[in-house]
């Protein structure tokens, strides 16, 4: 099987996002949810590497990538640290169990 | 002059509302007077302004854009109007500074009311729909706020909300009205459109006659919005009178009035607002004549009056609906007034628990009695001569059969009248309860009314005059004089329409030899009780409006695997739309 | 002065003033001494002052000349009509909740990052309405969203806050992620994520910038609280401390929407009707958060809700704007934006005025609910005031200044001339109906001579608290009288939003 990279590329993109999204919707654990996210956000990263070698701009799409990923940790810095605070105040890092709020 | 009078009507009484609501409730006294001063300054105002009547724009204050300018035009209709908002909301008010004595929230109480008064002048006076609706809106805000005045009780807040739910869902049609016709014509200005009424395509001309009767419906209580009226009875009594007797429902027919000369060429529009006035006459006069609640039999009496203004414009008889507005508004709130007299002096609005009250309180036994007799449309009180006008207009443009109907409508008006004034004034006690003697300002209020019931017919000529070609130019209203409409008025049809009132009368008086037929007719009383279904249609509609509310809120179910499906499921909608239409 | 120092200062300002803000309430903090605090808020309310005199220097020159720009490699940033209204309503907004905030916060855990996050938020929406790359955008989008996650969780000890701010802050980086991924699809096809070359980019054979703008709209739509991507709203509105809930509804969610009609009016050559995208989803939005909000007992989710109906609005007149070219849909819209921030704002600060004199202030971290407020306005009558004011003005009830911006939108919607739009006008009207249902029965509530057991325990309420309420009010009865006051904002919106869409 002789794929073109990009075409690897894409379905790796694909693979990322999907499962990260999947993972989103099965998930009950509040750190796995967080990690869902970071799978989605690689995804993106990559897409725009694949982005910027299509059009040769790869200078531009490695700036994005990089400040992408910066911005991201700190999505995911703030995350994790909620939900520390509530297996702290909870004991519990079930989503199901998060559903005071609701109607 | 003229501008600073319309700026005096206007922002007269809503400077005096900011002015008696930062009084604060602790200078009671100093209240009364205030309002009574700010109310009587626009009254002398609007007074003022009759002579200077004119179909000019005399205040233009041009805001642009979606907008429009901004227009006020002083023209017979709208002095006409504004002078009984304002004059009949002075007595209102001074009637207040008795009826509402040692009452909690006095300055909430005038605010609304000068509030109000201020937005039905600038409802009557402007000329842009926006303007216009702008207007239209604020005085049921404060109609809503007046009606719910006693908040804690229940009954009050859900006639309060009622009626502005029920007002707003009829406002909807003038809002797209006004909206439709600033697309096509590029202006909210009425006067250009009348002028203009020919250049609009005949399906939107009748897309706005339809919208607009809607909102004139809804706010004159007319079939099928008629219910929200008898709710607002919780309102204090001189609110009733001025608000929902003398002057925000007739906003309804003064639209109707208004844009008639547009609208008359539209299919079957002035029939459907013949029909919509007489089933609103007819089934508010059955309900008058079963309801046990005095204040209710008013509101009733109101709707079925209302609707033979609204069966007039329909017929073709502006100017008749006008005089019987004009009528009306003087009797309706003398009515209103003198119920509130009685209300407030023993203490109980159930008719069945009064009798006798004219002994314990004569002037307002005779000054009602004056009034019911104008509502009977007995000669020569005012309500006599305008409604043989309407009834008059109806046989020279509508059809014999709705004619006949409303000559019907004519006895069971004085029958219900009748009943009415028996049962109050006349008779013994049947319950024991305690008089308390009617205060000054009370006094001060019902006297001119009554006066005016009975005199307020001579002026007929100068009212077809304002109404006149020199200040409506589309309206086509004939200058008339007293001798000649006595004359037209003494014909056979209106001696028909006599005898009919006078049978309705002696219905009353010989009802115990026809107890046959009183039992005969119990499922129309049944009917009438449950008013022929339109309370119960109103209950549905809120409860499946609340059921499909309450159904909707168990699919928040705030877990968050649930939030992140919603996301995903409408981007994958949105790409099958993709897909599909492109 | 110079133009270029100006727009940086601009940008610049908030963050500084944040780190100084923070840096000074930790060492009072560690110093054990009060006046830090003290000097933060005073900070706070001086930088949004001088923040605001830099507005009023940009706006003054860009006018003479015809705009600024500015290019820092690949970021480039103008002040335009859009960027105009959202710099200036976050400002008004920003100050006003600063003020309300003195007393309401005062004495909190953590009150020196409170104002660092609400001043770096202010910020961040200071640079969304600047930004003039898509990236760029995008950046300050994150940025905002980050101050406001921890904004919502600002009470760490109650595990409802915290919940709100997880569920936020995870459907927020979903709604990121697309983004992310609709740019780098746009990227992929225009090679440079500049709103200049995207416009050159985005013609008729465009697929990538077409499904990356649907992309977009979804992504940024969670932020904007589109039907049914809005769950995450009514539960952070509801559990943020009041002056961040009107942060939120009165200019975060617009901020998101802005993003999302910034990006979309350089795709109008996209052979996509963009506009019935909106206007469906504006039609949704004020269904589903009526019938939400009618059966609600607690006041700051009602109003939560309400948000969803408000934006709603907004997005029927942008909705009218790109699919009829009615530039009055656009202008009522940003109109609405003015109005509903202002409105909505009152509303949240009222309703959090009440909060902290009837609950916070007894050490209760309850909600508020309706029946507490019965009787409020006998012991609040300013506070009591404010919050009818502002339910009146959402419910569009003349003289209030709701009623004229959806009379605007409206009135785009008929100039359309034809029978959908009037089957749509019937239906906001409707709906403005139906949302009387609820507002109009919490006015009764608070004229009620019965008080609730929580108004007869309740605190008195700081004057520095009623100061931004009665500035509120003003400005919704002022607006409410005389429209024409905004049409500088709104109309340079407009061409700077539609001039791209259809040109």
């Amino acid at each position: 099987m002789n794929l073109p990279l990009p075409l690897i590329v894409l379905i790796t993109i694909f693979c990322l996002a999907g499962v990260g999204l999947y993972c989103l919707l099965i998930t009950r654990n509040l750190i796995k949810v967080v990690i869902a996210l970071q799978l989605m956000v690689k995804g993106a990263v990559l897409a725009f590497i694949l982005a910027g070698n299509l059009t040769g701009q790869m200078n531009t799409a490695q700036t994005l990538a990089l400040t992408v990923i910066v911005a991201d940790t700190i999505v995911a810095v703030v995350g994790l640290a909620l939900a520390v605070q509530i297996r702290l105040r909870t004991g519990s890092l079930d989503v199901k169990s998060l559903s005071s709020l609701k109607r | 002059m003229t501008m600073a009078m319309i700026a005096v009507m206007i922002g007269g009484p809503w400077l005096g509302a900011l002015v008696v609501w930062a009084v604060g409730d602790k200078r009671e006294k100093l209240q009364h007077w205030l309002a009574v001063l700010f109310s009587a300054v626009a009254g002398a105002a609007a007074i003022v302004l009759i002579p200077n009547a004119t179909s000019e724009a005399i205040v233009k204050i041009p805001v642009g854009g979606a907008f429009g300018d901004f227009t006020f035009v002083p023209d017979g209709l709208g002095v006409f109007l504004s002078v009984i908002a304002t004059v009949i909301g002075s007595l209102a008010v001074v009637f207040s500074t008795s009826y509402m004595k040692g009452e909690a929230s006095l300055g909430r109480y005038y605010a609304f009311v000068l509030f109000f008064i201020g937005a039905m002048v600038g409802l009557v006076l402007s000329s842009n729909l926006l303007l216009i609706f702008f207007f239209w809106e604020i005085t049921a805000l404060c109609s809503y706020a007046l009606i719910a005045f006693h908040n804690d009780d229940p009954k009050a807040v859900r006639g309060g909300v009622k009626a502005l739910i029920i007002t707003s869902i009829g406002g909807v049609g003038l809002l797209v009205g006004a909206l439709v016709l600033f697309a096509y014509t590029g202006s909210f200005d009425l006067n250009t459109f009348l002028g203009a009424s020919g250049t609009i395509p005949a399906n939107i001309l009748s897309l706005l006659a339809f919208g607009f009767l809607i909102a004139a419906a809804a706010k004159s209580a007319q079939f099928p919005f008629q219910t929200w009226l008898p709710d607002a009875m919780e309102a204090p009594s001189p609110i009733s009178a001025l608000i929902h007797a003398a002057t925000m429902v007739n906003a309804g027919v003064y639209l109707l009035a208004r844009t008639f000369p547009a609208f008359q060429g539209v299919p079957f529009w002035r029939e459907a607002v013949m029909i919509v006035g007489t089933l609103s006459a007819i089934l508010a006069a059955v309900m008058a004549l079963t309801a046990n609640d005095l204040k209710r039999v008013l509101a009733y009496s109101t709707v079925s009056q209302l609707g033979y203004m609204v069966y007039a414009i329909g017929a073709g008889g502006v100017f008749a609906s006008q005089f019987h507005l004009f009528s009306h508004s003087i009797f309706k709130a003398l009515l209103f007034l003198g119920a509130g007299a009685v209300i407030h002096s023993i203490g109980t609005r159930d008719m069945l628990e009064m009798g006798g009250v004219g002994r314990k309180l004569p002037l307002v036994k005779w000054v009602f009695i004056i009034g019911s007799l104008a509502l009977a449309g007995l000669p020569i009180l005012n309500g006599f001569w305008s409604k043989e006008l309407i009834l008059e207009a109806g046989l020279k443009g509508g059809p014999a059969w709705l004619y006949v109907l409303m000559v019907i409508v004519a006895g069971l008006t004085a029958l219900y009248t009748a009943r009415c004034v028996w049962l109050v004034f006349f008779g013994e006690p049947r319950t024991e309860y305690h008089v308390h003697p009617a205060g000054i300002g009370m006094k001060v209020a019902l006297i001119p009314l009554a006066l005016a019931a009975l005199v307020s017919w001579i002026a007929v000529g100068p009212f077809s005059a304002l109404l006149g070609e020199r200040t409506l130019p589309y309206h086509e209203i004939e200058q008339t004089s007293l001798a000649t409409v006595i004359h037209e008025i003494l014909t056979l049809p209106t001696l028909i329409a006599l005898l009919v009132i006078g049978l309705g009368i002696l219905l009353w008086f010989t009802r115990s030899k026809m107890e046959g037929l009183i039992n005969g007719l119990r499922s129309i009383r049944w009917a009438s009780e449950k008013s022929f279904g339109f309370e119960a249609l109103n209950t549905a509609f809120v409860e499946v409006t609340n059921n499909i509310a309450e159904a909707l809120r168990s699919t928040q179910t705030g877990i968050l695997n649930w939030n992140v499906f919603a996301i995903a499921a409408s981007l994958i909608i949105l790409f099958v739309i993709l897909v599909l239409g492109g | 002065m110079n133009p270029t120092l100006l727009f940086q200062d601009l940008i610049i300002l908030p963050f500084a003033a944040a780190v100084i803000i923070y840096l000074v309430g930790r060492i009072s903090l560690r110093k054990e001494k009060d006046w830090g605090f003290s000097v933060a808020r005073a900070l706070a309310v001086f930088s949004l002052l001088i923040e605001g005199c830099l507005l009023y220097f940009a706006v003054k020159f860009a006018l003479q000349t015809g705009g600024i720009y500015l290019d820092v490699g690949e970021v480039s940033l103008m002040l335009d009509g859009i960027g105009l209204v959202l710099t200036a309503v976050v400002l008004f907004l920003g100050l006003m909740v600063t003020l309300f905030s003195v007393d309401y916060m005062a004495g909190e855990k953590g009150e020196e990052k409170y104002y660092a996050l609400l001043l770096s938020t202010i910020g961040s929406i200071i640079g969304l309405g600047l930004a003039f790359d898509l990236f760029t955008l995008w950046i300050w989008f994150e940025a905002m969203a980050i101050s406001t996650f921890l904004l919502v969780a600002f009470y760490n000890d109650e595990p409802p806050s915290l919940e709100a701010g997880i569920k936020y802050l995870v459907q927020s980086a979903v709604g990121s992620a697309l983004v992310l991924l609709g740019i780098a699809l746009i990227f992929s096809q225009a090679g440079s994520t500049s709103f200049a070359v995207i416009w050159q980019a985005a013609s008729m054979s465009a697929p990538m910038i077409l499904i990356g703008g649907i992309l977009l709209i979804v992504g940024f739509g969670v932020k904007t609280a589109l039907v049914p991507l809005h769950t995450w709203l009514p539960d952070a509105h509801s559990q943020a401390p009041s002056g961040i809930s009107a942060m939120l509804s009165g200019i975060v969610i617009e901020a998101g929407m802005i993003a999302m009609l910034r990006s979309l009016s350089f795709m109008g050559r996209i052979e996509f009707n963009w506009g019935a995208v909106l206007l469906v989803f504006g039609c949704l939005n004020i269904l589903v958060g009526n019938l939400l909000a009618l059966r609600q007992t607690e006041v700051k989710r009602l109003l939560a809700y309400s948000s969803l109906v408000h934006v709603g609005y907004m997005l029927v007149g942008f909705g009218v704007g790109f699919w009829y070219g009615q530039a009055n849909g656009a202008t009522g819209g940003f109109f609405h934006l003015i109005t509903h921030s202002l409105m909505k704002g009152l509303a949240f600060l009222a309703a959090g005025a009440l909060l902290y004199a009837l609950h916070l202030k007894n050490n209760e971290h309850v909600p508020l609910t309706l029946s507490d407020l019965n009787g409020a306005s006998r012991k609040y009558p300013l506070a009591a005031f404010a919050l009818s004011v502002a339910l009146l003005a959402l419910g569009g009830l003349p003289p209030l200044a709701g009623f004229m911006s959806k009379w605007q939108i409206l009135v785009a919607a008929a100039s359309a001339k034809n029978t959908l739009m009037i089957i749509v006008i019937i239906f906001v009207g409707l709906n403005s109906v139906l949302s009387l249902g609820y507002y109009a029965p919490i006015v009764n509530r608070l004229y009620r001579r019965e008080t609730s057991a929580a108004v007869e325990n309740g605190k008195p309420i700081p004057v520095m608290m009623i100061v931004p309420l009665l500035l509120l009010v003003l400005a919704v009865v002022v607006i409410g009288l005389w429209p024409a006051a905004m049409d500088f904002f709104t109309t340079k919106a407009t061409a700077s939003l539609l001039y791209p869409f259809f040109y």
